[in-house]
């Protein structure tokens, strides 16, 4: 049972990742680009319906949030979260990822560490993060189109997160980011590679099967729940 | 003169990685073996990549009009298997093009890795 919770829209793309062991994707697009409901949405979700008969394979819609300032994350994630289901931001900038993991409502926080010198979030950030059940995203593919001399920088900010994760208990998940078939990785391989960073086994079985699947079915239930803990449930009664 | 071979307790345990590659261009086996080192080189180093023990032991193509497909066979020591199979996915580029290979499985036997996870008559679908 293995999740990838960040494929850029195509749903061709999709099938490919089934093929090599995935039993679940979700289809991400920008933020930019949900205006053009017509044919990207739509071509997912005939896509959805087609493959109905094959039961075990889930397809969710995602949206990867690009926002310049809190305040401009807060309205996205305001506009978009009955949408779609799966929030990303876009993070790297410290504010964007500070406002991110303070908010109940992302899911996932993309690529913090992306052109920065660090792992992009501390101890305040793992907290808030672990609070808010706000996943911190390993994203291959930044890893694996860097060039080899700068990979060292990329694996011990993974290591650094891996660390934080151990302390904190917040959920990381490992994604490929993937928009052609060069980008999707074995579900195996990906299991072997995390090693390198430091990730036992069973650390990224759980990150790539158990967390995904978390988000995916805490999202089913997020419009009825009043508080975390607490579901309403209709009975008829 | 030529070397005795060594007493079979003292040889080194193997494990054989099937593997499939699609590429942007047709690859040869000397190209495989010189990404899997080159790649093995970047990730551990030449401390690292001694232990592992990687070499392409068999290699068949599947050229195809979209892209072109190989697959084929990767010896590896038996106690670094997780680390070998680890450099696999760190190869992205051939020549400026790009290229990815995938694990297929794992055999100890060069015979069980075609026969299981090669498959060599319906390979073509």
């Amino acid at each position: 049972m293995f999740y990838d919770l960040h494929i850029h829209g195509n749903p061709k793309l999709a099938l490919q990742a089934q093929k090599m062991g995935y039993c679940g994707v979700s289809l991400v697009l920008n933020s930019k680009d949900y205006n053009d409901k017509s044919a990207l949405i739509q071509d997912v979700k005939s896509f959805k319906s087609h493959l109905q008969h094959d039961t075990n394979f889930q397809i969710s819609l995602g949206l990867e949030i690009q926002a310049k300032n809190p305040a401009d994350l807060k309205k996205q994630v305001r506009k978009f979260r009955d949408k779609v289901d799966v929030v990303l931001v876009h993070g790297g900038d410290l504010k964007i990822n500070r406002a991110a993991t303070e908010d109940p409502r992302v899911d996932i926080l993309s690529h913090p560490y992306r052109n920065r010198y660090d792992g992009g979030i501390n101890h305040v950030l793992a907290v808030k993060a672990a609070e808010n059940k706000v996943s911190m995203e390993i994203n291959l593919k930044y890893f694996l189109l860097t060039r080899p001399t700068q990979r060292y920088r990329v694996l011990s900010h993974f290591r650094q997160i891996v660390k934080l994760h151990r302390k904190y208990k917040f959920p990381i998940v490992i994604t490929s980011d993937a928009d052609s078939i060069y980008d999707l990785r074995h579900p195996r391989d990906v299991i072997a590679l995390a090693s390198c960073f430091g990730m036992t086994n069973d650390e990224a079985i759980t990150s790539l099967s158990s967390t995904p699947q978390y988000i995916l079915t805490r999202n089913d239930i997020r419009d009825r729940t009043i508080l975390p803990g607490v579901r309403l449930i209709n009975n008829g009664g | 003169m030529k070397l005795k071979i060594l007493p079979t307790h003292l040889r080194e345990k193997k494990r054989y990685l099937a593997f499939q590659a699609i590429s942007e261009i047709p690859l040869e086996r000397d190209d495989v073996i010189s990404l899997i080192l080159g790649a093995s080189g970047d990730l551990y180093g030449a401390y690292g990549t001694s232990k592992l023990g990687l070499w392409v032991v068999k290699f068949w193509k599947y050229p195809s009009s979209e892209n072109n497909m190989a697959k084929g066979i990767i010896r590896c020591n038996r106690d670094e298997t997780k680390s070998a199979r680890a450099v696999i996915p760190t190869i992205t580029r051939f020549k400026g093009k790009r290229v990815v290979f995938q694990t297929l499985g794992i055999s100890g036997t060069i015979k069980g890795a075609i026969t299981n996870f090669i498959k060599l008559k319906t390979a073509d679908e």
